[in-house]
């Protein structure tokens, strides 16, 4: 385990040293900040409410959960896989004695770690955004429920993740990792829309699922259904990964 | 050592997949709520143009603001498919008054109408018996695959909101609802923009809302009964918005519609002895035909005006003489007559005769004259026996007179 703790601290490092989290702040920022200016332009210029404090967030999540968290999540996951194996820093990393299961275990937890920041500072500022400019329509109930939405929205992220993990040991470059990766995403997206009868099984209907939390009478059918799905994925593309992250030779 | 981690990772894949393939196959064998609502719809359509012998419908709405009543509105509806007739009850009432109370009657061989404003009852006989449907499946119409596929998509992830409870009958009993956090901030405010056009001001006792407009909730709930059919379907929706003083309004509104008496509705012609009746016939396709044109022969005027220091001034009179019309030709002739004191504008006064035959509709026709000029001219007419004028059109120059295209009969 503690070998396991040292790999993670090293990984988290190097993402920390790479300026990538401050990248992800600003956008974030700007996209609540654009975001609060519409709904402020709205309300002026139509006399529309667009969104309460509490709906904010949501609002928010709404947007992001398809837009920057999938962006910034391939981006992370490509920097910690792809970009390692082009400058031979993936050799550095495995000279050192530890397992290559425990090197890949770790790698996943960093960019949990990322992704889960990133709906932190999301969740803070768009809170914040809500309260200041909004008329208030917190509850008690309100307020765990944007809590709920933004805890449960990490665990589609984390499948789309390891997806994308599975990606960037199967081509070698990063960049085709990322342009595969956004050809996926948009045409899993529209098979959604055209298919839509099949459309619970495909990821990116998943990043919506906190939806289904906020739900007035829970639907623990559905959930547990789409949770199973998303853990069948998530353990097909772990394990799919790490296959090819072993055989890999360096 | 190498080989049980191989077949580690092989179990933990198949394990994936399985769990997978399973979740997913189980999802497909279990309708969601929402497809379960769309077979509902569609199983109702189907077997009320096919199957239902006869059937009732019951369609109420209501709009409240902060709990007072604005409009409430009914409409029952009685089909009966194996003789092809239906009638119908509908009202309305509400506070800026434009209530109404009526009644229609259909079958193959009359249409009856009675409103209670003019409570006579107005009968339609038709003189070739018709075969017209009432009963179109609207998912059979043409495109109704490419608008479901497009509400599919418009629907998106709130399909998960409609739940689903068995009844013990073997019915099922559909419902959903989403607040204001589970709406698409875009439905919002399209819908939000939509009320506000409609609560505009312009209506007298109706609230006008001018900020702070929002979707508090929609809610829908259905009951289908064993035989798939849906016997009862209830939409809510609670809107909020506030006028100019920063009052704030809730708007409820809410429909009903309700499928009652299947197998079971009679459908009876109203008994017309000691009622005000008003006769009409038809000619399938066409509208209304005139009953007897024959009330159009004769002479017709109106007044030549021109403004003079300001006033209206009459100087004259236009003519039209009916002299020969039935049911599909009219011919006459249209003249001028200027008074003493206007003589000069008797320069280019118009006096011809014309020939017409009625379009299809009996009322409609277009026809050819020649001025003393020698200039061919066209121009049309028609009969509008609904305030007994004859609108009489010719494409002449424009000259400083005013004219009036209406001309009403001349009594002596």
């Amino acid at each position: 385990m503690a070998v396991f703790q040292a790999a993670l601290i090293n990984e988290i490092e190097k993402l920390y040293k790479k300026k990538k989290i401050m990248v992800a702040i600003i956008i974030s920022l700007s996209v609540i900040i654009i975001g609060q200016l519409i709904i402020v332009g709205m309300r002026t210029g139509f006399g529309l409410r667009g969104v309460g404090s509490v709906e904010f967030p949501i609002l928010v999540l709404s947007v992001v959960v398809n837009t920057i968290l999938p962006l910034f999540t391939a981006l992370v996951a490509i920097d910690c896989f792809s970009s390692e194996f082009s400058n031979n820093m993936m050799r550095v990393t495995l000279t050192r004695p530890v397992s290559r299961f425990k090197i890949f275990s770790a790698k996943v937890t960093t960019i949990v770690f990322f992704i889960l920041f990133n709906l932190f500072v999301l969740f803070v500022f768009s809170l914040l955004a809500g309260f200041l400019f909004n008329a208030n329509s917190a509850t008690a109930i309100g307020l765990f429920k944007i809590v709920i939405s933004y805890g449960v929205s990490l665990i589609p992220m984390i499948v789309l993740a390891l997806g994308i993990i599975l990606l960037t040991n199967i081509f070698k470059n990063g960049t085709s990792v990322f342009f595969v990766s956004i050809l996926g995403f948009l045409i899993l997206k529209a098979g959604a829309v055209i298919f839509s009868q099949y459309s619970s099984l495909f990821i990116t209907s998943q990043l919506d699922w906190y939806n289904l939390w906020l739900a007035s009478s829970f639907p623990l059918n559905t959930i547990v259904n789409q949770l199973l799905i998303m853990l069948g994925y998530a353990i097909m593309f772990f394990t799919a990964g790490y296959y090819l992250f072993d055989k890999k030779e360096y | 050592m190498k080989l049980k981690k191989k077949t580690v990772m092989l179990i933990s894949f198949s394990l994936g997949a399985l769990l997978f393939a399973t979740t997913a196959l189980a999802d497909m064998v279990n309708k969601s709520g929402y497809e379960q609502l769309k077979d509902g719809l569609k199983v109702t359509a189907e077997k009320c143009s096919e199957e239902l012998d006869s059937f009732t419908l019951d369609l109420s709405m209501e709009v409240k603001n902060n709990g007072e009543t604005l409009i409430t509105s009914n409409e029952v509806s009685k089909f009966d498919r194996s003789n092809n007739a239906q009638e119908s009850f509908s009202s309305q009432e509400s506070v800026y008054g434009n209530d109404y109370n009526s009644y229609n009657y259909s079958d193959d061989k009359m249409r009856i109408r009675w409103s209670e404003d003019q409570d006579t009852y107005y009968v339609t006989e038709f003189t070739n018996e018709r075969d017209q449907s009432y009963y179109n499946n609207p998912f059979k119409e043409e495109g109704a695959e490419d608008i479901e596929r497009i509400v599919d998509a418009v629907v998106g992830s709130l399909k998960d909101h409609v739940m689903v409870e068995e009844n013990s009958d073997g019915g099922k009993e559909l419902s959903g609802s989403l607040s204001e956090m589970q709406i698409p901030a875009l439905i919002n405010a399209f819908a939000s923009f939509q009320l506000k056009q409609q609560f505009n001001g312009r209506q007298s006792n109706m609230p006008h809302l001018t900020q702070d407009i929002f979707v508090k909730e929609i809610s829908g709930k259905s009951i289908i009964n064993a035989d798939g059919i849906m016997e009862s379907m209830l939409g809510t929706a609670l809107l909020s918005g506030k006028d100019k003083q920063g009052q704030v309004h809730e708007l409820s509104f809410e429909i009903l519609v309700k499928m009652s008496d299947i197998n079971n509705t009679t459908v009876t012609m109203p008994d017309l002895t000691n009622e005000n009746v008003v006769k009409e016939v038809e000619r399938p396709g066409y509208g209304p035909e005139i009953t007897n044109p024959e009330k159009f022969q004769g002479l017709f005027k109106n007044d030549i005006l021109i403004e003079k220091d300001g006033q209206y001034v009459k100087i004259g009179e236009r003519y039209i003489n009916i002299t020969h019309i039935d049911d599909s030709t009219i011919s006459g002739r249209y003249y001028e007559e200027y008074r003493d004191d206007y003589e000069q504008y008797t320069e280019g006064a118009l006096d011809f005769r014309f020939d017409a035959s009625f379009e299809r509709d009996g009322r409609q026709a277009s026809f050819e004259y020649t001025t003393e000029t020698g200039k061919t001219t066209s121009g049309n007419l028609y009969l509008d026996e609904y305030i007994g004028k004859l609108n009489f059109n010719i494409n002449q120059d424009s000259r400083s007179m005013v004219y009036d295209y209406m001309f009403s009969k001349v009594f002596d």
